[in-house]
C-alpha cells in the first residue's frame, strides 16, 4: 500500500509540502495579513450538560475558548458543546484530555467525536483581520464585544462558520471552521474579501494553535 | 508631470482658472487629460469634470429632462442636477463631484444628435401641450397601440446608457458597528464626532464630499484655520472612522443605517451596513434656488457654487455678474466675486425689497431683468436667498420636522433617543455656537450610546442654538423651475391645484416634482412654498412629502453587494475535475453528472465493476443510549431490535404522513449508529432530529452529529466488485456468508484506517458503500481504480446512477414523490408498521390506509420502448381526465427500452393494465402497469450474491 496521505478540502497553493502525514503548502508570508489553512489540525467535539462536568473542567462555556495547555485549545461553540484542537496527529491525545468517566451515576450523558475530517480550519492573522471579517459578516467585531478568546457561530459570506478570536503575540487573529465540504468556497471568499488588504496564503506550520 | 499624454493647450485652455486660491483642492503641478463629448480637455489633480470644463469656458452640460432646456452649473456639487454625464461604460456620473481622471471619456447623455443641437429641444416649441401629468391622460387608446407608446417613451427616456458587453464592476459590502454614526462632516459633524470619540465611543463620520470641512473649505482665512484644527481633533482620535465621498443613505429601524460609500481603490461602491447605538444627522444645509423667469439658463447659480467653483477649484464662473442677496452668503459671494476679477453689473439686496424677474438669452444668460423692469447684461446671475434643511434622516426615524416661518426653513422636534442634530439642521448661530453645540451632541451622543450598553450617566445638556430670521422667498412674481431634474414649473404645481390635487402628496405624484435624482433636495420647499400659494395655506399647514431612502443615489451592484452563494465539494470533485466530469449542479453541491457517455458507464457496471462518489449523501453519527427509540420514532418500521453490525432501510415521514426522506441507518455498536439520508435530506433531516430532541423527548440521551462531509463515500458496484475489494480490505471478511446483504462491517480499506462499509444497492448490483475520513478519500479513490484496472473498473456518475435505480426501481423522494405523497402512495406500505406504539405521521398513515384512496407509484413500460416520455407527462383517461403522471422515465441501456416510475389511480395500478401517456407534442402512448417497481432482477438476486 501507498503511504497515506491526507489531503485538505483547500487546494494549497505550491509548493507542496507534506507535513505530519498532511499535504500542504510550504508557502511562507510576511504579509501584515495572512490566511493559513489549518485543517489538519486535531479536532475533537464532545458534548454534555451546559453545566456539567466538561464544563467544570475546561473552565469556560458557550462563546468562549482559552487554551489547556500551549499547544490545545479548547472552545464553546455552542451549549453544551466543547472544540478540543491540538497539533496534528494529536487525536488520540485530545481524546484523554476529554475522557471522563461515562459513567458516573449523575446520569449525565457524555459523548466524544473526532471530527478532524469533518472540518475545514483556517487561521486569518493580522491587524486588518477584523476588517476583513466586516466585509463577509455582521457580529461586531469590536474589542469590547469580540475581545480575544471570544468565540461564536454565524454566517460569515452566507455560509455557518465558527469563529474563535486567538490573537498570537498581540496580533489579532481568528480561527475559522466550517463544514469540509465548503473548506474551499470560504477560503477563497475570505481571501476575495482581503484582497483590499493585500491578504497572502501562508502556509501550515507550527506553532499550531 | 503630465500623465496620458501632454495637454493640447495647458493652461491656455483653461481660460478661466484663477490665480492659485487658499483653499483649492487642486494639485497644479499634476496636469491631466481627459475628453468631453470627443474633445480633449486639460484639468488639474482635483478638478471636478465640471470644474475643469468650467476651466476652460464651458457653460452648457446637459440637456433638461422633458424640455431639453441648456442646463449649466447651479450647485457644482453632488445634487447639480444639471451635471449628469455619462463617463466610459458608467451612466449618469455626477460630474460636478466625480474628479476627472486621466484619460476619461466623458460625454454629454440624453442628447440627439450633440448637445449643442439637441432635436429633443423642439418639445420647448409644444410645451403647451405637454404640461404636467400630460400622460395620465393621452396615450390611453386605443389598447393595442400600448406596445407602441412604449417604445417610443423608451426612447425619450432620460439618463445615460449602459453599454452592451460593459464590465461588470466589483461592488463591495461590509458591516459596521460603530457607537455613533455622525451623518455629515461639516465643522458640527467633526465637533460631534471628536467629542463624542474624546467621551470613549466608536465613531463613524460619514461625509459626503472627498474631504471634511463643509463650507469652512471655502471660506476665508479665519474659517480655513478653523477647519484645519478641527480636521486635526478628528485625526488625533483613533476611534474615529472617516468615510469621505460617501454618503448615509438611509435609516431604518432601530438605527440600522445605511452608507453608500463611492470610488473605493478595489470597487465601484461599497454599501456599509451599520448598526449605530446614536445617530448624529448633521448633513449642514442646502442653498435653495429662486423661482422666476429662466432661472435654469446655464449662468444662473447658487451663491454657494460661486464659492466652490473661486475658492476649491480656482475657476471664474462668470465675467458679468448680477447678485440677488438675500443673506450674509450672498454677500460674501460678492466678495468672492471682485476677488475673481468678475465684473458686478448689479447687486440686489432683498432684504432692501428688490427682485430678480427673468433671465433671458437664447441658450445661455445674457441679461438680467429685475423688479422695477431694469435689464441688466450679464453671463451669471447669482442667487442667495435661503436654505433647506435635509431632514431625511430625520423623517425616516418617524420624526416629523416642524417648519418655522421666521427661518423659512423645518427644525427636528421630538427627536428619539437614538437620534441626534447638530449644525445647521438643528439651528442658526456663530462658528463657535454651532461647534459648541455639536460637541455637547457628540458627548451626550457618546452617553446615550454607553446607556445602551447598559453603562448609564446622567445626561449632558445640550445648549439651544439661536434661530435667525430669514425672508421667505421662495418665487419672484414669474413663474420658473421648481423641479430641475422633472422639468417641473410652479406653473405646473398651480396647475395641479387647480385640478384639484391640493394634497402636496398628489400633486407631488402628479407633477412628479421631487421625484428626480435630486430627490428633493433643492426643489421640496419651493414647491412646498408654491403650493401653498395656490392653495391659500402656509407651508406649515402644507407640510412636506415624505423622505424616503435611499436619501441618495445607490447602485444596484452596490445593494447587491458581493455574490456569495456557497458551493460544496466532494474530497473528490477536483478527481472529476481534471477527468473532464460533466459537473452537476445538485444544491449546494457540485457533482459529477457523468464523464462522457453514462450509458456505457451502466454497462460497465452490469458486467464488471464501477465507483461511484456518493460523499454527498446525507450522514449523521447518532450516540447514545436512546438512539434506537428515536429511529422507532422518526421512521416508519421498526428499529428497537436492529443488531450491531446490520443496517436497515427506512422511510421517514411529516406528520401529514407524507414521505420526507428515505436512507439507510446503521448499528456499528452498541450505543452508535450511522444514518445516512438522501443528498439534498440532511439539513431537514437534521432540524427534524433536533426538534424531536430538543422539544419532545429532551429525556432521550442522544448526541448527533453530522458526518456528511467527514466522509467520503464511495459505492462500489458491480458483478466484480467483491474481487476488487478483497485486494484491498484488512480486517473486514468479505465472504457472503459473513459479510451478506444489508450488514455493516469496520475495517481498513487501501491502508486507510478507520472505515466502514455496508452492502447495500442502489444500483441493484452486488455493492458495498464504503465511508473513509474524508481527508483519504482521494486516495481511496485512485487505488480502488489502480486496483481494479484488469477488472474494468471505472467511474460512473449520477446520471447512470439514476438509470440504474429506475431499472432497479427505487424511487426517488422529490423525484418521484412530492409534497402531498404520503407513505402508501409511494408504494412503501409494507415498511409502515402500524402496530407501533407511536411515530411520526402515524395518525395521518391510518387514516390514509383505510381511505385507500390515493394515486399509487408503480414501474410503467411504454408499448413503444423506443418513445422515453418526459417526466411530468400526464396519464390521461379519454379526452380530459387526468389519472396520473410520469415522476422518472429513461432509456434503460440494460433492457434497451424505455422504462418509467408513475403515479396511477389506484383503480389502473394493477399489473398489467394498460393506460395512455400524453405525450408533450399531443400524441399518446400506451404503457403498461407493471408487476413491480423495478424493471431489472426484481428478485433482488444480482446484489445478494
Amino acid at each position: 500500500m501507498a503511504r497515506l496521505l491526507a489531503r485538505s478540502p483547500i487546494t494549497p497553493p505550491p509548493p507542496l509540502v507534506v507535513a505530519e502525514g498532511w499535504e500542504v503548502s510550504g508557502r511562507r508570508s510576511g504579509a501584515a495579513l495572512r490566511l493559513s489553512d489549518c485543517t489538519p489540525l486535531a479536532k475533537l467535539l464532545v458534548r454534555g450538560d451546559e453545566q456539567g462536568r466538561f464544563r467544570a473542567r475546561f473552565g469556560i462555556g458557550v462563546g468562549a475558548a482559552r487554551l489547556l495547555s500551549p499547544d490545545l485549545l479548547v472552545i464553546g461553540w455552542g451549549p453544551g458543546e466543547w472544540t478540543l484542537l491540538g497539533p496534528p496527529g494529536a487525536e488520540e491525545r485530545l481524546a484523554s484530555v476529554a475522557a471522563l468517566d461515562r459513567d458516573d451515576g449523575g446520569g449525565e450523558f457524555l459523548s466524544a467525536t473526532e471530527v478532524t475530517h469533518g472540518h475545514a480550519l483556517m487561521r486569518l492573522a493580522g491587524t486588518a483581520a477584523a476588517a476583513l471579517l466586516a466585509k463577509i459578516c455582521a457580529i461586531d467585531l469590536g474589542d469590547d464585544v469580540t475581545p480575544n478568546g471570544a468565540a461564536f457561530r454565524s454566517s460569515v459570506a452566507k455560509l455557518v462558520t465558527e469563529v474563535v478570536r486567538h490573537d498570537r503575540d498581540g496580533e489579532p487573529a481568528y480561527w475559522l471552521q466550517c463544514d469540509r465540504a465548503f473548506g474551499q468556497y470560504l477560503f477563497d471568499a475570505v481571501l476575495d474579501a482581503g484582497a483590499e488588504f493585500g491578504i497572502e496564503v501562508d502556509g501550515f506550520r507550527p506553532p499550531w494553535i | 508631470m503630465t500623465s496620458a499624454g501632454t495637454p493640447p493647450t495647458i493652461p491656455a485652455r483653461m481660460t478661466r482658472r484663477l490665480a492659485p486660491q487658499a483653499g483649492e483642492l487642486i494639485d497644479r503641478d499634476r496636469q491631466i487629460v481627459f475628453s468631453w463629448d470627443g474633445d480633449r480637455y486639460p484639468a488639474y489633480q482635483g478638478d471636478t469634470i465640471i470644474s475643469a470644463l468650467a476651466a476652460c469656458g464651458q457653460r452648457v452640460f446637459s440637456r433638461s429632462f422633458k424640455y431639453h432646456r441648456p442646463r449649466g452649473l447651479l450647485t457644482a456639487n453632488f445634487n447639480d442636477p444639471g451635471c449628469l454625464v455619462q463617463v466610459d461604460g458608467e451612466p449618469n456620473v455626477r460630474a460636478a463631484h466625480r474628479r476627472v481622471e486621466p484619460g476619461m471619456h466623458v460625454r454629454s447623455q440624453n442628447v440627439w444628435p450633440s448637445l449643442q443641437h439637441d432635436l429633443g429641444a423642439v418639445n420647448q416649441a409644444i410645451s403647451r401641450l405637454l404640461p404636467a401629468g400630460f400622460y395620465y391622460k393621452t396615450f390611453m387608446a386605443p389598447r393595442a397601440l400600448w406596445p407602441v407608446y412604449q417604445r417610443v417613451f423608451r426612447r425619450f427616456a432620460p439618463g445615460g446608457r449602459v453599454p452592451r458587453g460593459a464590465a461588470e464592476g466589483y461592488y463591495d459590502k461590509r458591516y459596521a458597528h460603530p457607537d455613533v454614526l455622525v451623518a455629515g462632516g461639516g465643522p458640527a459633524g467633526m465637533a460631534a464626532a471628536a467629542a463624542a470619540a474624546t467621551a470613549g465611543a466608536r465613531v463613524l463620520l460619514v461625509e459626503e464630499e472627498y474631504e471634511l470641512g463643509g463650507h469652512l473649505r471655502w471660506g476665508d482665512a479665519a474659517q480655513l484655520a478653523r477647519l484645519a484644527e478641527l480636521r486635526t481633533a478628528v485625526a488625533a482620535a483613533p476611534s474615529i472612522e472617516v468615510l469621505a465621498n460617501a454618503a448615509v443613505i438611509g435609516r431604518y429601524d432601530d438605527n440600522w443605517v445605511a452608507v453608500a460609500q463611492r470610488d473605493l481603490p478595489h470597487a465601484r461602491e461599497r454599501l456599509i451596513k451599520a448598526r449605530a447605538s446614536v445617530l448624529v444627522v448633521a448633513p449642514g444645509l442646502i442653498e435653495r434656488p429662486y423661482v422666476f423667469a429662466g432661472n435654469d439658463k446655464p449662468g444662473v447659480m447658487l451663491s454657494t457654487a460661486v464659492r466652490r467653483l473661486i475658492n476649491l477649484y480656482a475657476v471664474r464662473p462668470g465675467e458679468r455678474a448680477v447678485v440677488l442677496t438675500a443673506n450674509a452668503e450672498g454677500d460674501r459671494a460678492i466678495a468672492d466675486l471682485e476677488r475673481a476679477g468678475v465684473q458686478l453689473a448689479a447687486v440686489v439686496d432683498a432684504r432692501q425689497g428688490e427682485d430678480v424677474v427673468a433671465a433671458r438669452g437664447g441658450g445661455l444668460l445674457r441679461e438680467v431683468e429685475l423688479a422695477g423692469g431694469r435689464v441688466v447684461e450679464a453671463d451669471l446671475l447669482v442667487t442667495a436667498v435661503g436654505w433647506t434643511a435635509p431632514t431625511a434622516l430625520l423623517n425616516m426615524a418617524g420624526v416629523r420636522p416642524a417648519y418655522d416661518p421666521r427661518a423659512g426653513r423645518f427644525f427636528p422636534r421630538d427627536l428619539p433617543d437614538d437620534l441626534l442634530a447638530a449644525g445647521g439642521i438643528a439651528g442658526d448661530g456663530t462658528l463657535d455656537q454651532i461647534v459648541d453645540h455639536a460637541r455637547a451632541v457628540g458627548r451626550e451622543a457618546a452617553r446615550r450610546a454607553r446607556a445602551r450598553g447598559g453603562r448609564s450617566a446622567p445626561p449632558n445638556p445640550l445648549p439651544a442654538l439661536p434661530i435667525d430670521t430669514a425672508l421667505s422667498l421662495f418665487r419672484s412674481s414669474t413663474h420658473g423651475i421648481v423641479d430641475y431634474s422633472e422639468d417641473v414649473s410652479s406653473k405646473d404645481v398651480v396647475g395641479a391645484v387647480r385640478e384639484g390635487f391640493d394634497s402636496i402628496e398628489l400633486a407631488k405624484r402628479f407633477t412628479t416634482a421631487t421625484m428626480g435624482p435630486a430627490q428633493g433636495k433643492l426643489e421640496l420647499v419651493n414647491t412646498v412654498a408654491v403650493h401653498a400659494e395656490a392653495t391659500g395655506r402656509d407651508i406649515a399647514g402644507t407640510g412636506t412629502t415624505t423622505w424616503r431612502p435611499p436619501y441618495a443615489p445607490v447602485s444596484l451592484g452596490a445593494l447587491a453587494g458581493r455574490s456569495f452563494q456557497p458551493v460544496a465539494y466532494s474530497s473528490l470533485q477536483p478527481w472529476h475535475a481534471r477527468q473532464g466530469a460533466k459537473p452537476l449542479v445538485a444544491g449546494q453541491w457540485i457533482r459529477p453528472d457523468h464523464y462522457g457517455d453514462p450509458a456505457a458507464e451502466v454497462r460497465n457496471v452490469r458486467e464488471n465493476v464501477g465507483i461511484i462518489d456518493v460523499t454527498p449523501l446525507g450522514k449523521f453519527e447518532l450516540q447514545g443510549p436512546d438512539v434506537a427509540r428515536l429511529l422507532n420514532y422518526l421512521y416508519v418500521n421498526k428499529w428497537m431490535k436492529l443488531a450491531v453490525g446490520s443496517v436497515r432501510y427506512g422511510v421517514m415521514c411529516g406528520r401529514d404522513g407524507v414521505v420526507l426522506d428515505d436512507g439507510v441507518t446503521g448499528r456499528l455498536a452498541d450505543d452508535r449508529y450511522i444514518m445516512t439520508t438522501t443528498s439534498s435530506g440532511p439539513e431537514t433531516v437534521w432540524r427534524w432530529i433536533e426538534n424531536v430532541l430538543q422539544t419532545e423527548h429532551p429525556q432521550w440521551r442522544i448526541h448527533v452529529t453530522p458526518r456528511t462531509s467527514a466522509l467520503a463515500s464511495i459505492n462500489v458496484a458491480g458483478p466484480k466488485a467483491r474481487t476488487l475489494l478483497q485486494r484491498l480490505v484488512e480486517g473486514i471478511d468479505l465472504d457472503p456468508e459473513a459479510f451478506p446483504y444489508m450488514r455493516v462491517r469496520s475495517g481498513a480499506v487501501a491502508g486507510i484506517p478507520g472505515c466502514f462499509m455496508w452492502r447495500i444497492g442502489f444500483t441493484g448490483e452486488l455493492s458495498y458503500e464504503i465511508h473513509a475520513p474524508a481527508a483519504y478519500g482521494l486516495q481511496l479513490w485512485e487505488t480502488l481504480l489502480a486496483t481494479g484496472a484488469d477488472l474494468g473498473v471505472a467511474p460512473f456518475g449520477i446520471e447512470a446512477q439514476r438509470i440504474m435505480r429506475l431499472e432497479k426501481g427505487h424511487f426517488i423522494v422529490g423525484q418521484d414523490t412530492d409534497g402531498l405523497t404520503q407513505a402508501y402512495a409511494a408504494g412503501v406500505g409494507a415498511l409502515v408498521k402500524l402496530d407501533k406504539e407511536d411515530f411520526v405521521g402515524k395518525p395521518e398513515l391510518v387514516w390514509a390506509a383505510q381511505r385507500g384512496d390515493q394515486q399509487i407509484l408503480v414501474g410503467l413500460q411504454p408499448a413503444d420502448g423506443s418513445i422515453v416520455p418526459d417526466e411530468g407527462c400526464q396519464l390521461v383517461e379519454g379526452e380530459r381526465a387526468i389519472v396520473g403522471r410520469i415522476t422518472s422515465s429513461r432509456l434503460s441501456p440494460t433492457l434497451g427500452r424505455s422504462i418509467c416510475l408513475g403515479f396511477v389511480e389506484p383503480r389502473l395500478a394493477a399489473a398489467g393494465t394498460m393506460v395512455e401517456v400524453r405525450l408533450v407534442d399531443g400524441r399518446r402512448l400506451p404503457v403498461r402497469v407493471m408487476e413491480h417497481h423495478a424493471h431489472y432482477d426484481p428478485e433482488g438476486l444480482r446484489l445478494r450474491v
